[in-house]
């Protein structure tokens, strides 16, 4: 009733002021029988084109159903679909990604989809294993992987060449890179080998995975940072930063390791398949850089994530709504998305990617999938993401020991998941 | 008449040391993000560092790639233009009213407006945001606007001002029959020129350089203001300075370019608010 | 020379209508139309005021006891929020960083005086071209400034430690460094704030009657004492307006933390962000980047505690040395 009332009072003030309201457009044309419009929200401007692009593609077989794509921007797409979830506005069909598909699932905001896949004989055989076991959650499939990234190294060919280092290869190793390490970085010119940067994806989940250790246990119930294969993933980079091959976090704070990478201070810079639009458009990379696989440490690792389509559990036309999420997962919708966008999941569409980026070894980032790790989740991702800020900071500014920073971490993760 | 008080001799030297050093260090700063602007990021992280930049205006232009500036600048200018139409109408209204028409509850109300003065902005944000995402305003011009149409600090600035004009003068408007309406139109609101000018200033300058309220409900880069734009490159990711220092300096140049034009204006204002406020 | 609050006293007395002689003042002829005409006049600021300001507070004060589900919704809890607050450490630091920022953010005060008073020098030149250098940073947008700082402060490009390397010193990494980023950021504070401060008190210095200083001079006070004994005390309800803004400014320290120590996984990152975390910011991440929007209203309820009670030890303080002329 509140809610009533503030509403009320804000509109009768706001018609009394004759503000117009700019932000108030988007009609919903009401859906009959046959005529159906479904929304489809994207958080990626880029991606804005291609995704009208496959609407357009769906439309012209189904003439019954036209897409409205929504693009709301990635720094509030989870709050406002959130909002949107609960006034019931949600889109039919939206992005979905790792961390947060468990939440939904688990709240019943989407559908599953394992009986609609069973129904129409749909071979998940073609997406990376990964990506469907990330949209996986209690037995049941809640998303068609879109598309996917690995992760690779780049490294900046004028520095290898500087420091008389090969060029990292197929099949290095944790030696290799260390050797190679060792050899790049001359800290009294402020050149590192690397940047021993704080993030999971494109650092410390890959060496973690790579020592034989572990974020979150298979069932997504217990903490894999007291184990001591992960804590020696995690101990890589802070041994790079004592060495002073990595620059420490007070300088990496002071400016991103993105950007020192950029202006030729570091000699490799571990990213994503995303990072071939920057690195391609920046002056400097373009011509510097490219991409070579992981180093092997106990295992070969890489973390794979992508996106998946999912289809709200509220909508008013789910059989239309399935129907299209089908076709995003098709191989035609594949081929078209590989040609302007990110690597699509479906196998045997990757080429047009490749031909696009082709100035890279783009396919480092394919070969990785057939050795890649899902990207750890748990039902409240962002809860423990939060802790291993908190803790690991204080072991890669040297401020606790690794150990003792990583058995802390998997105190308090395990006390979290325990809440779930 | 006596001599104003000399300061000692020599002490005028010292004066100028002193006053130069501490301009110094104010200007400093802006010379500084200026070469710096004119950089590649190569240059501008040489250690030691040059000083002669490399004339890269490109990196004014990358800025425009970086963030959808034009969209951003209109966004603000305009958003600053209605606070500031706003404020003015509606402020002077209420303090009018308060300063010089009798009415039942007067000091009541004017005791709540004071009290909206009292709180911190915080403590208005989250229903604010609620409200805003209710009526569906959430990334649209009229969220960053409406808001800051009220302003309790205005109505007292402006009430302030209008209690020290003559009481005569509308007494005379009165006796020629004049309703209060028009004694506020065209008697008061002449007159009080230099508390508008006053109050207008400081808010352009506050809605210039908003940062918290734009930051919360207009998310889409394209919505957002300037402030909010360029605090959105900040970040772990984006440390490009030479291009920083251009959108910043660019966002900034259109207030300090009105405030070396209208200087004398902006020194009184706030000399004002600062006596009066 | 009346500074603003003894203004703003006498005129909130003043307010409640003063029982006038009646025939002394001409009236409109229905005092109803007077009366509905100020309530029409009130009315947009009033409601708008209400609507979007009061109505608000109030709420947030609900919120506070409430606990918000990850879609939506929110159930009462009681006082749940304000006993996880009680012991969270993030929020106890934010709250000791704020009183420091508060505090040490005092120190502009002297400052800006001194370069008054050094303005405020009779037959000086140039002081309008000085008054316009200090005053630039007050018109310049804070995120910018920010960012200038930032840069300005890096451990290893920033001019700052190139300058100090010239002297064989050795900077740190100002705003990464646990160690001096609080600091670094006053200092940030107190520039951008030292123009608007020096405009305040010069005006104030200016209103001083120069016959003070006169006879001061004919009793053979030298330059030092016409400034204890006339300057100061003269200057003291200027003093006292600074000291309160400058107060609430830097209890609701936002701008700068979030563009030189980051926001988001950014901050999170940031060994130094702990020693810089503001009660606004904390806020701010908890209400709109981590959505606990209940715990966020409980936080700035304890801002709000913060607030009345500082201002309040400075109002009752002010009696002991605020002299109003």
């Amino acid at each position: 009733m509140w809610k009533a009332v503030r509403v009320g009072a804000a509109a009768v003030l706001a018609a009394a002021l004759a503000v117009s309201a700019a932000g108030c457009g988007g009609e919903e044309p009401a859906a009959s029988d046959d005529k159906v419009t479904l929304s489809y929200a994207v958080w990626d401007k880029n991606q804005v084109p291609v995704m009208e692009e496959l609407a357009a593609a769906f439309t012209k077989d189904h003439p019954n159903i036209t897409i409205n794509v929504q693009l709301t921007p990635w720094a509030d797409y989870w709050t406002k679909l959130r909002a949107a979830v609960t006034g019931g506005a949600a889109p039919d069909v939206f992005w979905m990604n790792g961390p947060n598909i468990q939440l939904y699932a688990d709240n019943g905001v989407i559908m599953p989809l394992s009986d609609k896949v069973d129904q129409a004989k749909l071979d998940l055989n073609v997406y990376p294993k990964a990506l469907v076991d990330l949209y996986t959650f209690e037995g049941k499939v809640y998303g068609l992987p879109k598309d996917f990234d690995t992760v690779g190294v780049w490294y900046n060919k004028e520095l290898f060449d500087a420091a008389g280092v090969k060029y990292p290869a197929d099949g290095w190793t944790w030696a290799d890179f260390k050797a190679a390490a060792a050899k790049l970085s001359n800290p009294a010119k402020g050149v590192y080998a690397v940047g021993a940067n704080l993030a999971g994806q494109e650092y410390f989940y890959n060496t973690i995975y790579q020592a034989g250790g572990n974020v979150i246990s298979a069932d997504g119930k217990k903490s894999g940072y007291d184990d001591p294969a992960t804590i020696e993933g995690l101990r890589f980079w802070t041994d790079l930063i004592k060495n002073k091959q990595s620059p420490d976090l007070k300088t990496m704070t002071d400016t991103a390791p993105l950007n020192l990478f950029e202006s030729g201070k570091l000699a490799m810079y571990w990213g994503g398949s995303w990072n071939v639009a920057e690195f391609g458009k920046n002056e400097y990379t373009k011509t510097r850089v490219d991409a070579a696989p992981l180093p092997t440490g106990v295992k070969q690792a890489t973390i794979i994530h992508g996106l998946a389509n999912v289809v709200s559990a509220k909508t008013k036309a789910p059989a239309q709504a399935w129907e299209f999420v089908k076709f995003l997962g098709s191989k035609p919708a594949a081929e078209i998305l590989g040609r302007k966008g990110p690597i699509p999941a479906h196998t045997g569409t990757q080429d047009a990617w490749l031909t696009a980026n082709a100035q890279f070894k783009g396919k480092v980032f394919l070969d990785a999938v057939s050795y890649a790790v899902p990207y750890p989740v748990s039902r409240n991702t962002a809860a423990w993401n939060d802790e291993e800020f908190k803790q690991l900071t204080k072991a890669y500014s040297g401020e606790v020991e690794v150990d003792a920073a990583a058995k802390e971490l998997a105190a308090q993760m395990n006390a979290l998941l325990a809440k779930e | 008449m006596a001599e104003p008080p000399r300061p000692p001799r020599g002490g005028r030297t010292a004066t100028h040391v002193t006053l130069l050093i501490g301009a110094a260090v104010m200007v400093g700063p802006f010379l500084w993000q200026f070469l710096t602007s004119l950089k590649t990021l190569t240059n501008a992280t040489r250690v030691p560092p040059t000083f002669l930049p490399d004339w890269r205006w490109s990196n004014y232009g990358d800025v425009f790639e970086l963030l959808p500036f034009g969209d951003q600048f209109l966004n603000t200018v305009l958003m600053t233009a209605a606070r500031t139409a706003g404020q003015l109408l509606f402020c002077s209204m209420a303090a009018y009213a308060f300063a010089r028409l009798r009415f039942p509850g007067r000091g009541l109300l004017f005791g709540v407006f004071l009290s909206v003065l009292m709180v911190p902005p915080p403590l208005f944000v989250i229903p604010q945001y609620e409200i805003m995402a209710d009526l569906g305003w959430l990334n649209s011009l009229t969220a960053l606007i409406v808001p800051g149409l009220f302003s309790a600090f205005g109505v007292f600035l402006l009430r302030q001002f209008f209690l020290g004009l003559p009481k005569e003068l509308d007494e005379a408007a009165r006796l020629d029959g004049a309703g209060p309406l028009r004694i506020y139109w065209s008697v008061m609101l002449p007159l009080a020129r230099p508390g508008l000018l006053a109050l207008g200033i400081l808010t352009v300058l506050w809605s210039w350089n908003d940062l918290f309220w734009p930051l919360i409900v207009n998310t889409d880069p394209e919505q957002m203001t300037l402030s909010a734009g360029l605090a959105s490159l900040q970040g772990q990711f984006q440390t490009d300075y030479p291009v920083l220092m251009a959108g910043s300096l660019l966002a900034s140049l259109p207030v300090i370019v009105l405030f070396t034009v209208m200087q004398r204006h902006f020194i009184q204002g706030i000399a004002f608010s600062g006596n009066k406020g | 020379m009346t500074m603003t609050v003894t203004g703003a006293a006498d005129d909130v007395r003043t307010a409640v209508p003063a029982p006038v002689p009646a025939r002394r003042r001409r009236r409109w002829r229905h005092r109803g139309a007077e009366a509905a005409w100020a309530y029409l006049l009130i009315a947009p600021t009033g409601l708008g005021l209400a609507v979007f300001y009061l109505w608000p507070v109030l709420q947030t004060g609900y919120f506070s006891f409430t606990e918000w589900g990850p879609f939506g919704g929110h159930e009462w809890v009681g006082l749940d929020n304000y006993r996880t607050l009680a012991a969270d450490d993030e929020v106890l630091t934010a709250l000791r960083n704020t009183v420091a920022y508060t505090l040490l953010g005092l120190l502009g005060i002297p400052l800006a005086v001194l370069f008054a008073a050094l303005l405020n020098r009779p037959r000086l030149r140039g002081v309008s071209v000085y008054r316009a250098l200090f005053f630039l940073p007050v018109v310049t947008m804070p995120v910018a400034v920010a960012m200038v700082w930032r840069w300005l402060y890096n451990g290893d490009y920033g001019l700052i430690n190139y300058l100090l390397s010239l002297a064989g010193v050795d900077g740190p990494h100002w705003i990464a460094d646990p160690a001096t980023a609080l600091y670094a950021m006053v200092a940030v504070g107190i520039w951008t704030s030292l123009g608007y401060n020096i405009v305040i008190f010069l005006a104030g210095m200016q209103s001083i009657p120069r016959e003070y200083y006169e006879a001061a001079s004919i009793d053979g006070a030298g330059a030092l004492a016409q400034f204890r004994r006339i300057t100061l005390p003269l200057l003291s309800p200027s003093l006292f307006f600074v000291s309160v803004l400058s107060v609430i400014g830097s209890l609701q320290l936002f701008d700068l933390v979030y563009v030189m120590g980051g926001s988001g996984q950014a901050a999170r990152a940031n060994p130094a962000f702990p020693r810089i975390q503001t009660v606004v910011h904390l806020f701010y991440d908890k209400a709109f980047y981590t959505n606990d929007r209940g715990y966020a209203a409980a936080i700035v309820m304890a801002l709000l505690v913060l607030i009345v009670v500082l201002t309040a030890i400075q109002f009752r303080l002010q009696k002991r040395w605020v002299h109003y002329g």
